[in-house]
């Protein structure tokens, strides 16, 4: 596999994260614009653990994770009151609150005479971690993977869950679910959590994966991206999310002979998409179509299997 | 003391614009129930316009306003056609997500057919700045001012003494409602959009001639001063709109003088999410209903 | 989901969704800890390289960069490496990035050119991969204009826009 490829593959691996915290979001009827923070947030402690503190990257990853976690339920409970757009600008301001932060932070160690640590809007370089270790870029492309399948495989179990049943359920409808029994705002409260954490997993994984971080690079476009990612796979299943970093990053990188003008054709496309179908590629209806004819064959499937016993079908 | 007041006069004549954006955004927004992400890279746009007539032809202010306000509804329209009309009552995030990606389309045109990283823009006025006493007013900032307060007046006739404003104000209460008693909705947030994009415009030519400049940063820009002033002043009020970009621009050229210009960016958010968390409907909105139609 | 859970059942189905919680956490540790043996074998420092790049703009939207590659800690010029310089746009990390283009050795030991071809003006994050006898990454930030290239200096607040 060439390194461009893997490149790239990486790239949406690392995306993808982000984009199931936005849709983890999204079940539970809330729309965030702000999980980059928790994404830049993931980064920093990863790299910063690795980098400066000389740690493993398992325990960076966990560290990076945890971190941003434990903000996402800080910010979760001031906005519980908040709904719909009101809750959207408020994660878009916390956001970019983090991401300012981040421009006047600046910790810095000397190690073998060279400062090493963020260094506010110049960024944090030198998150050497996969050269200094010889882990080449398969290698890392393969760890990526197996985290997001095991992040995927955790999605999907909590959809046929329930809580996943009770995060669908908070998003239709707040106030049926709090009258069903449901403690809506502690689930809230921990979907937030989640997300967060899902997204600071894949903040340490992308800080590893580039080596450099920088403020500027966890704006509002990364997070309404993700969002966007979601809404165009679809919002019926965890795999919504990733179609749709596929569906951006790599026809982004395939539509390359229209270099010039491929926001403009694939902003369209999106638009367009949106109008017909607007829960997604893979919405609820096709979901659950798919799981009914998956149902039905798997059910013929075993009656051609059975004996006949006498009359019975 | 004397900072704080000439700081205070530069944050009302720089915030009467942020209000004039927040304006026509509250405008889409209380006729929509929609965030229309797409409004700050429409006005950029007619920002281009103007630039082009001011490079090319030598253009005067008033005939690159004229372009921009144009510009500005042009490209208002074609986002209301493409992300807004066509969506299903309930299918507010998709029309946001859709207007995101126009977003990007409207920047990406915009730098492919100007590609450099700024382009001039004509000045307002070229005298000396004004002196009362010890406080200094630039002549262009006061134009500003006096421009934007003029706008908001008519926009507050229009909406309040015509009977289109009117058949506004019932949309904004209730678009069924609206309906029922014969109003044309679709038609009326046509010209809405048009509307709030000439406002948005207006107030992108004076911040432009202002500052001199364009850049295709700006639509980005615009969309964020337009959202803070408004959500703070209070979603769907009218006045509100021009308080909160008042009290923005106060807020921000105060703390930009004491604390450099990331504490500056740093305080708007923080008022922002303050406001959010502990009096969402704003200095003069109405209380919070669901803000956005049940999820679909 | 019709009528209100009884307070037995609520705290059984409390308990199978804290069980599912622990699950999922203990796939991505699992995950984890089978991946971290792959960390602690070479740990020890690699050789470090560090670099000097000039970039002039030659058609439109295209520039021709030297680069100059040397061992970071004693300077010594790094010589028959296979050189590639990607581009990222940092305000946009997965689109508007490059495809990676491979550098050629000059007759300087340790000075490599490659020309580039950017989507549009501004500040761009070059990446020069390194591979070889040295496994190295740098990453510089230039500022891409039409006419010049220059130190990207990523704004504080950005003065307005």
């Amino acid at each position: 596999m060439d390194d461009y490829l893997i490149g790239v593959l990486s790239n949406i691996g690392v995306i993808s994260f982000v984009a199931l915290s936005a849709y983890l979001l999204l079940l539970t009827g809330e729309i965030s614009f702000g999980q980059q923070a928790f994404f830049a947030i993931g980064a920093y402690a990863a790299g910063i653990a690795t980098a400066l503190w000389g740690w493993s990257l398992a325990a960076a990853l966990v560290w990076g994770a945890a971190v941003s976690g434990g903000a996402a339920l800080l910010v979760g409970v001031p906005t519980l009151r908040l709904h719909g757009l009101y809750f959207a600008i408020a994660t878009l301001a916390f956001a970019e609150m983090v991401r300012i932060l981040f421009e006047l932070f600046r910790y810095q160690i000397s190690i073998d005479g060279e400062l090493i640590g963020p260094n506010g809007t110049d960024g944090f370089r030198n998150i050497r971690y996969i050269f200094d270790h010889n882990i080449d870029a398969f290698q890392f492309l393969l760890l990526i993977y197996s985290l997001l399948a095991a992040a995927m495989l955790g999605l999907l179990l909590l959809e046929r869950s329930r809580l996943g049943v009770i995060f669908r359920m908070i998003g239709q409808d707040e106030t049926l679910a709090e009258l069903q029994g449901i403690p809506v705002a502690r689930r809230k409260v921990l979907a937030a959590g989640i997300a967060g954490t899902l997204a600071g997993i894949g903040g340490g994984l992308y800080a590893h994966l580039t080596t450099y971080v920088e403020p500027r690079i966890f704006d509002i476009m990364l997070g309404v991206h993700s969002l966007a990612y979601g809404l165009i796979g679809g919002l019926g299943t965890a795999f919504g999310p990733l179609l749709g970093v596929l569906i951006d990053i790599g026809l982004l990188e395939s539509i390359r002979a229209l270099a010039g003008y491929r926001m403009i054709i694939f902003g369209g496309l999106v638009a367009l998409l949106l109008i017909v179908r607007p829960r997604g590629l893979l919405d609820e209806m096709v979901v659950h179509k798919i799981g009914r004819g998956w149902r039905r064959v798997s059910l013929w499937a075993r009656r051609s299997s059975l004996k006949p016993r006498g009359n019975s079908a | 003391m004397i900072d704080l007041v000439q700081n205070t006069l530069d944050g009302v004549m720089i915030g009467s614009s942020y209000g004039l954006l927040a304006l026509g955004f509250t405008l889409i927004f209380g006729v929509m129930r929609r965030l229309d992400l797409a409004y700050g890279p429409s006005i950029m746009i007619g920002g281009y316009f103007g630039t082009v007539l001011y490079l090319y032809y030598g253009a005067g202010p008033l005939a690159v306003a004229s372009a921009v306000v144009l510009g500005a509804v042009i490209a208002g329209i074609y986002v209301e056609r493409l992300c807004f009309a066509p969506m299903k009552a309930g299918a507010a995030i998709a029309s946001m997500v859709s207007s995101f990606a126009i977003w990007m389309q409207l920047e990406q045109a915009a730098i492919l057919v100007l590609p450099r990283h700024t382009y001039p823009f004509p000045p307002l006025a070229t005298v000396a700045p004004l002196e009362f006493g010890p406080f200094l007013v630039r002549v262009d900032h006061l134009i500003m001012l006096v421009c934007a307060l003029a706008l908001a007046a008519a926009v507050h006739l229009a909406l309040y003494h015509t009977r289109f404003g009117l058949a506004l104000r019932a949309i904004i209460g209730s678009p069924v409602a609206a309906h029922l008693v014969g109003i044309n909705v679709r038609t009326a947030v046509l010209l809405t959009f048009a509307g709030a994009s000439a406002v948005g415009g207006a107030a992108g030519f004076l911040v432009l001639a202002v500052d001199q400049q364009v850049t295709p940063m700006f639509g980005m820009w615009a969309t964020l001063k337009g959202l803070i002033a408004m959500m703070i002043g209070g979603l769907g009020s009218v006045p509100g709109a021009v308080v909160g970009g008042l009290l923005l621009g106060i807020v921000e050229v105060n703390s930009q003088w004491y604390f450099g210009p990331q504490i500056r960016d740093l305080v708007a958010y923080v008022v922002l999410f303050a406001f959010l968390v502990v009096r969402p409907r704003g200095l003069l909105g109405r209380a919070p209903e669901p803000a956005m139609p049940p999820k679909a | 989901m019709g009528t209100a859970v009884k307070p037995e059942t609520e705290g059984k189905q409390r308990l199978s969704d804290w069980r599912m919680a622990v699950k999922s956490a203990t796939y991505v540790l699992a995950t984890l800890a089978m991946l971290a043996p792959c960390g602690l074998e070479n740990a020890h420092a690699q050789i470090r390289a560090k670099a000097d790049v000039s970039c002039q703009p030659a058609e439109k939207l295209q520039y021709d960069c030297i680069i100059k590659l040397a061992n970071a800690r004693t300077s010594e010029p790094l010589s028959g490496l296979t050189l590639t310089v990607g581009a990222d746009m940092p305000s946009m990390p997965a689109a508007h990035n490059m495809r990676p283009v491979k550098a050629t050795e000059e007759q300087d030991k340790g000075t490599y050119r490659a020309r580039i071809a950017l989507e549009m003006y501004g500040d761009w994050a070059l990446r020069l991969e390194l591979s070889g006898t040295v496994r190295d990454r740098v990453v510089k930030l230039l500022r891409f204009e039409s006419d010049r290239v220059g130190e990207a200096t990523p704004a504080p607040g950005r003065h307005r826009h």
